[in-house]
């Protein structure tokens, strides 16, 4: 299913990549990889507002799955894009996360479920399914929601199946399946 | 599946609203690695005091009644409650250790706990070895002090004959040296192998801080 292994193996590497404590190279690495993080965050802020519900925990999973991001980094030799490799480490950061403290997560509030827009004013119809929208992703399985988020991502299936070490066919007939599900929970 | 393709459309629009973590602080986030490591040193003296709570109910009964016997009870007792309360002391320091990291945002705040801890650490080391030294040469003075009884007991205790209480002390003496020392070395090298990595990843961040902080 998931490449949990390849995520595990990167975690292992660490420690042999990073020998070179103090180098300049090493420097050079951090101010790297922080300055690419900072530009693409957006990408972890967004899998944390789907998959928290209140700021504390947004940024408990934001510090986590920067901290997940920064022992992978050594791995990454830009043989993906750094924001595709950002994909499934910090996915796969949120959904081991999510798993550890399900029961603590299962209970929403209404504020954090909700989706903020920004751009132009809507009329209320569409507005409210939006809002219904978002809370039905946010109420399916943690790895429904990784396919759904990189689907909304307007990733194409071919790279949600590689970030998410499943086969192209698999990821369709799985959001198929996904989008019949959400189809339940709105129309009841 | 129209709803999924509105919310899809809309999806992009929603980063106006989203927090923004700047660069000093995804570099801070870098380095809260310390207090994962503090509270992997107040998981393993919990571990290490309940390993050695473990081994005291093993010691063979033979072995209590023969510091019984020969009139070590209480001073065995006061040591035991000694030993505990020390242990416990360190424990709740490393658990405030741990607290305190985990909590702090300053950097300067997060070095002065790493230095913090890392004392606390190396003192609880030097007690925990200075501790199993001196009870194991106290013990064995008394033992000399007290060669009859010892002879007797042993003998008694342990069904030994045939043998006379000199060439017995001198054998008696040579494996308590011998296990004093191995004992000695077990417990500095479990504190080197343990405790010794914490400490040296712990230093390691405390560097990178300075850099930051410079």
């Amino acid at each position: 299913m998931y490449n949990f292994y390849d995520f595990c193996n990167e975690r292992k590497h660490i420690n042999t990549n990073r020998k070179a404590n103090n180098s300049p190279l090493s420097k050079k690495l951090e101010h790297s990889f922080v300055t690419q993080l900072e530009k693409n965050q957006n990408i972890v802020h967004k899998i944390c507002r789907l998959y928290t519900n209140d700021s504390d925990s947004h940024n408990d999973l934001f510090q986590e799955i920067t901290i997940q991001l920064w022992r992978a980094y050594p791995k990454f030799r830009g043989e993906a894009k750094f924001s595709t490799w950002m994909y499934r480490v910090a996915l796969n950061t949120a959904i081991t996360l999510y798993r550890k403290s399900k029961r603590t997560i299962k209970t929403q509030d209404y504020e954090g479920v909700s989706f903020k827009i920004t751009a132009e004013a809507y009329d209320d119809t569409t507005e409210q399914q939006l809002q219904l929208m978002y809370t039905a992703v946010k109420g399916l399985n943690d790895i429904d929601k990784a396919l759904v988020f990189l689907y909304l991502e307007d990733r194409n299936y071919k790279e949600i199946a590689e970030t998410l070490g499943i086969t192209e066919v698999n990821a369709r007939v799985k959001m198929n399946r996904i989008k019949e599900k959400l189809r339940t929970i709105l129309n009841p | 599946m129209d709803e999924l393709e509105i919310l899809k459309k809309q999806w992009q629009s929603q980063e106006q609203g989203l927090p923004h973590v700047s660069y000093k602080e995804i570099y801070k986030m870098l380095l809260k690695k310390s207090s994962s490591i503090v509270k992997w040193i107040f998981f393993i003296s919990i571990a290490e005091l309940g390993f050695w709570t473990l081994l005291s109910v093993f010691v063979p009964e033979s072995s209590t009644k023969f510091s019984d016997d020969i009139g070590l009870h209480n001073v065995m007792v006061a040591v035991n409650v000694l030993n505990y309360t020390v242990f416990a002391t360190f424990i709740i320091l490393f658990y405030r250790n741990y607290r305190k990291i985990s909590i702090t945002d300053s950097i300067k705040e997060l070095m002065q706990n790493i230095l913090r801890t890392r004392k606390t650490v190396k003192y609880f080391v030097i007690y925990n070895v200075s501790a199993s030294l001196l009870l194991i040469i106290g013990i064995n003075f008394y033992y000399y002090a007290n060669q009859d009884i010892v002879f007797k007991f042993m003998t008694e205790d342990y069904g030994i004959s045939n043998i006379s209480q000199e060439r017995f002390m001198r054998m008696f003496f040579v494996i308590q040296i011998l296990f004093g020392i191995v004992m000695i070395g077990f417990v500095l090298l479990f504190y080197r192998v343990v405790y010794g990595i914490l400490l040296r990843r712990l230093h390691k961040n405390y560097n990178e801080l300075k850099k930051i902080e410079a």
